[in-house]
């Protein structure tokens, strides 16, 4: 793992490494302001055509329950 | 207005080539998800102390089964841990490497 | 986020202004060959000591139906903020900058100088506060687990023996869980003292990231220009220190953590 300082100057990008200054997560965590999240949950497409939706954090939110509830 | 920014959920696409291996790479990840936490519930429930020795060795006997057969099973697809690794945002990530 | 327009039957349509970022004392041509979004044209508005950037946007595609739809496709948010950050630049050069949330967006004119009015005292605040710094971003992870090898007392045939060394593996990684915490909390408040102040923001999916492991730091601090150098001085004792923590910066970045309002 490479660990880096990484000193560029305040003002506009490079336009060649327009895009490179920020990552694209840094920059949407703050310009959103609350940040970026994936869904936990999967669909499942084949052949460019959406199919199924797999609600995998109802599936999880249910067995946990089930586990708590003892 | 403070909602979460969501992306659209995760896309698996896949095509008439890899559906096969895709589809059995989603049904593995619900398979460890569940393992590991059959895992964690049944480190609880003796740690709490209320087994008896029998039902504790029944316990570890299946889940050591249960674990052997999921190592096949990646093997057989060549998919590690690691691959099947997913977040489940507000959950966390279960699977810990 | 949207000013919505009353009538229309709750269908937006036409032009709205898009309000990039507020600084002071901002000359009207500064941006003249910075292009807006859609490749619309820049302007300062001038309200009250204060400097608006704005750009003329459609309001189908910005309005509250618009964004609903559109905040959510990835491909819109990178081509948006990417715009929007470069604009955040180009006034940067220029002077302390307030950078806006993504997507703020008055009808006209009129609403935003209503804005700007609105939040006047919080902006000169802030551009105060961030005038002559700049914003630095460091992170830090968790290191890779180790596999152990087998305590005595876990090694052995048969169910309860294993159920021991699950156990002996949740306790080791909750151990070096604590110690990733411990040595994040560390670097976090050797690199605030150098700051004028810092923020620690919500750690990021591993997903968007493309990062394997764990982010225990992920820190924003707001360092004076004139002391960058000490800055980065102390982000390489930092690494130095503790080599498995992955610890990465960059910077100096306008000032996102610090100089943005709340916006209702």
């Amino acid at each position: 793992m490479s660990s880096s300082v990484q000193q560029q100057p305040l003002g506009r990008p490079d336009t060649q490494q327009a895009g490179g200054q920020i990552s694209l997560v840094d920059l949407l965590d703050r310009l959103l302001g609350t940040g970026v999240v994936l869904a936990g949950d999967v669909v499942i497409s084949l052949a460019g055509v959406d199919l199924v939706q797999v609600r995998l954090h109802a599936l999880i939110s249910t067995v946990r329950e089930e586990m708590t509830q003892r | 207005m403070t909602e979460q920014r969501r992306l659209l959920p995760q896309r698996l696409e896949t095509d008439a080539e890899s559906v096969e291996r895709d589809l059995f790479k989603l049904v593995l990840t619900i398979i460890e998800l569940v393992r590991q936490l059959m895992e964690k519930q049944a480190l609880r429930r003796v740690d709490e102390g209320d087994l008896t020795d029998e039902q504790v060795e029944g316990l570890g006997n299946g889940l050591m089964h249960l674990e052997q057969a999921m190592d096949e099973l990646k093997a057989r697809y060549d998919l590690t841990t690691a691959d099947l690794n997913i977040d489940l945002g507000p959950l966390g990530t279960l699977l810990s490497d | 986020m949207a000013e919505q327009a009353t009538g229309h039957g709750g269908r937006l349509v036409g032009r709205g202004r898009y309000l990039y970022a507020v600084s002071r004392g901002l000359p009207s041509d500064a941006l003249a060959d910075v292009p807006g979004l859609g490749d619309g044209r820049l302007e300062v508005l001038e309200h009250q000591g204060l400097s608006a950037v704005v750009s003329d946007v459609d309001l189908e595609e910005y309005g509250e139906e618009g964004l609903r739809r559109n905040l959510e496709r990835l491909d819109w948010l990178e081509e948006v903020a990417r715009r929007h950050d470069e604009v955040v630049h180009a006034v940067a050069e220029h002077g302390p900058v307030a950078p806006l949330r993504l997507a703020t967006i008055c009808l006209d004119d009129v609403g935003v100088r209503r804005r700007v009015e609105q939040w006047h005292d919080a902006l000169e605040q802030v551009l105060d506060r961030v005038e002559g710094r700049g914003e630095w971003s460091v992170k830090a992870f968790a290191a890779r687990a180790e596999p152990q090898p087998a305590a005595s007392d876990a090694a052995g045939e048969g169910g309860a023996a294993y159920l021991r060394r699950k156990k002996a593996e949740t306790l080791t990684r909750a151990e070096g869980e604590e110690q990733a915490l411990k040595v994040a909390e560390e670097v976090h408040a050797r690199l605030s003292a150098v700051s004028v102040a810092s923020r620690r923001l919500p750690p990021q999916d591993p997903r968007l990231t493309g990062h394997v492991g764990t982010m225990t730091l992920n820190g924003a601090y707001l360092v004076d220009t004139a002391r960058a150098d000490e800055f980065a001085d102390a982000v390489r004792a930092a690494q130095a220190d503790h080599p498995e923590a992955g610890i990465d910066a960059a910077g100096p970045w306008p000032p996102y953590s610090f100089a943005m309002l709340e916006q209702p």
